[in-house]
């Protein structure tokens, strides 16, 4: 009984320890965006006044809304485009039978090995030589289909029962329909796991954005960010406050899907 | 038929507005630049003073920071896509030479553009040209300044004099009564940052490359001296070593170290706690003795504007800065009071906004003393692999500080460099 209380103990101890350690750098950022430049340097740790004054000088040196509105814009759109289309070629190579698939997936499994770095500039000719510097389209394009949401979703598909799509056939749902109407209800966490997974990556995305979007006016929340630390001398109660606000929305969307994506990334494991 | 009219209508339309919006397309400059209270701040004004003379010049400032701005121009450049780049960009004078000779074209040879870079400080147009040609327009003043806590000096028995035109040695033994005194140690650094022994290397006017463009490191005397003192600093306690930028600048802002030492730019961060206001001074930095012609003065970052080449902007872009960050007094006299931005521009020097005493560092007249110390700083050639051989440098530093001996350190630092350079 002692030797289960002190396993329990410890077992606490080390998750408390692990928690904190965890929690700690964001619980610092959101106080530090209280405090002033001086007052972040100097390590203090609690809240302080300075919040107001973060905010307005914050406001003044960049276009927080339009930045914010650039980000969640190229970030939908990608997070929308990719799952349409990696949920349905994930679902195609699963479901559908064709010799040489097995072959192409590795093919698309291996493009996943490739850094970004290394197909930036050919990307770059191409959006430059189709006139799409500065556009979502541009932003969205490269990441439509990638070789991780596709195996994602045909590891799902994978456990998606075979008879239930047969069933649909026999009482005339077209392929499409079936799709549509059976496979994507049932793979709602798939979704949903994924939508998190493509939104932060889309959100969260700094070197692509950084050599495409050229314009002040399409500049994302990575980009301002960076502007912010930049400078000779730089703000930190501002660059924290800018921080803060940055992870609102992947912390606000992360939480209304949580249930989901835990049981999508459990059910593409299994 | 009158379908088919009305769409052809609407075409020409569509083409004739467009061709509009690029016909005034043409009279926009754009800039990349970062900082806006220093870098896009002295543009905007440069604009503003040169609308009087052209008032149909848009120029449009994007503020991008320097790192976007190299990944953008190497990734422009290497897709052969130079026509997505601004007009004019600011590049740090350390990465200056190594674009203009890996992007050959890319940049504007100003030489013969009209304007005169006699009336820059020398040692900023040496390192703005390449093979005697100028392709950059100089601009801010990285001069290196020795900014230290008067009233902790007077604690130990001090003035600022008795840190003025002295040699490291002599900086040394003071260093150590003010911390004996005080308990403050005189600088902090970035540990295993080059920077400071980049400063002190540039005030005896040599290099990490000699003048065929070599890797210059194991036989190179001044540099064995400067790790020397970079070590005893470190060792004595007169320096002390933080892990990163952030800390560097809590160190003096928080009063936990009486001084710094590097480019003039460092002032902007100095002057931000009210508490420390009128406890300041700066002075020229410690010289070199063991080494022949080594000087009190030096340089430490800094940046310069250059124009693209195969700009249909680029004779207006070069205009513009010929009028302005080239010929105009009044708009450094302009920029000076709130931003602080130093010029090289050496007509600007004798303006009056630069004997205007700063109440931050005691009414001394600090832009005056820095824009003399800017005129005295020995000329070096960065060179193309600048950055891999400070790298290397900063390793050496760290292996000499952990025990291994200065000539073995600089030795694998040299192989390092060269392997780098045959790559």
């Amino acid at each position: 009984m002692t030797r289960y209380k002190i396993g329990t103990f410890l077992k606490y101890l080390f998750l408390t320890i692990a928690a904190f350690v965890s929690v700690f750098p964001l619980l610092w950022m959101f106080i530090s965006a209280t405090n002033s430049s001086i007052d972040v340097l100097g390590g203090r740790l609690l809240p302080g006044s300075h919040l107001v004054t973060n905010f307005q000088n914050l406001t003044a040196r960049a276009n927080i809304p339009q930045a914010m509105w650039n980000s969640f814009r190229n970030a939908a759109v990608s997070t929308i485009a990719s799952l349409i289309v990696c949920s349905v070629a994930g679902y195609g190579f699963e479901i559908y039978h064709d010799r040489g698939k097995d072959l192409l997936m590795r093919i698309l499994l291996l493009s996943m090995m490739i850094p970004f770095a290394a197909i930036m500039i050919p990307l770059f000719m191409m959006v430059g030589n189709f006139n799409l510097l500065s556009t979502t389209t541009a932003f969205v394009l490269p990441s439509v289909a990638t070789g991780f949401l596709i195996f994602l979703f045909r590891q799902s598909a994978r456990y998606f029962p075979y008879e239930l799509i047969e069933a649909s056939r026999l009482d005339g749902l077209s392929e499409l329909g079936i799709f549509i109407r059976m496979y994507v209800p049932v793979m709602r966490s798939t979704y949903a796991t994924a939508a998190i997974i493509t939104f932060m990556a889309g959100w969260n995305s700094y070197l692509w954005p950084l050599i495409i979007m050229q314009n002040a006016d399409s500049r994302t929340m990575p980009l301002v960010l960076s502007n912010l630390i930049a400078g000779y001398v730089t703000d930190y109660g501002l660059l924290m406050l800018a921080v803060s606000i940055s992870v609102l929305p992947t912390i606000a969307i992360f939480l209304l899907l949580q249930k989901s994506f835990a049981e999508g990334i459990i059910a593409s494991a299994r | 038929m009158r379908k088919r009219l009305s769409l052809l209508l609407v075409c020409v339309l569509a083409f004739g507005l467009l061709g509009s919006s690029v016909a005034l397309a043409n009279k926009t400059v754009t800039v990349w630049a970062w900082d806006p209270a220093f870098n896009l701040y002295a543009m905007e004004e440069a604009a503003k003073i040169y609308n009087r003379t052209a008032p149909d010049v848009t120029i449009e400032i994007i503020e991008t920071p320097w790192d976007d701005i190299q990944t953008r121009l190497t990734t422009a450049v290497m897709a052969g896509q130079t026509n997505s780049l601004p007009d004019i960009m600011l590049i740090q004078d350390n990465a200056l030479m190594k674009n203009v000779i890996d992007f050959p074209g890319t940049f504007a040879d100003l030489t013969n553009s009209g304007i005169d870079f006699n009336l820059f400080a020398d040692f900023k147009v040496g390192l703005t040209s390449v093979d005697g040609k100028n392709y950059a327009v100089p601009f801010d003043n990285g001069a290196a300044i020795s900014a230290l806590r008067v009233d902790v000096l007077e604690q130990a028995g001090f003035t600022l004099a008795d840190f003025t035109d002295i040699t490291w040695s002599d900086f040394i033994a003071k260093g150590k009564v003010v911390l004996e005194k005080t308990g403050k140690p005189l600088l902090s650094i970035v540990a295993e940052s080059p920077d400071l022994v980049m400063m002190c290397l540039q005030s005896a006017g040599t290099w990490l490359f000699d003048e065929d463009g070599e890797v210059f490191l194991a036989n190179n005397e001044a540099l064995k001296e400067v790790i020397r003192i970079y070590v005893e600093l470190a060792k004595s306690g007169v320096m002390v070593q933080v892990n990163d930028w952030e800390q560097y600048i809590s160190s003096f802002t928080r009063g936990t170290v009486a001084g710094t030492m590097n480019g003039c730019w460092i002032i902007g961060s100095i002057v931000q706690p009210e508490d420390q206001k009128g406890l300041w001074g700066v002075t020229n930095i410690p010289r070199l003795e063991t080494v022949p012609n080594a000087t009190n003065y030096s340089n430490q970052g800094g940046s310069s504007w250059v124009v693209r080449a195969d700009s249909p902007n680029r004779d207006l872009a070069i205009d513009f800065l010929a009028k302005t960050f080239a010929g105009s007094v009044e708009l450094y006299e302009t920029i000076l009071p709130s931003s602080g931005a130093l010029a090289t521009y050496l007509p600007a020097g004798d303006s009056q906004a630069y004997g205007v005493p700063h109440e931050y560092f005691g009414g001394q007249a600090i832009y005056a003393d820095i824009t003399q110390y800017a005129a005295l700083v020995p000329q070096v050639k960065y060179g193309v692999y600048n950055y891999e051989a400070r790298d290397a440098v900063g390793v050496a530093i760290a292996k000499v500080l952990a025990g291994l001996d200065i000539d073995s350190a600089l030795r694998e630092a040299e192989e390092t460099v060269k392997f780098l350079m045959d790559f």
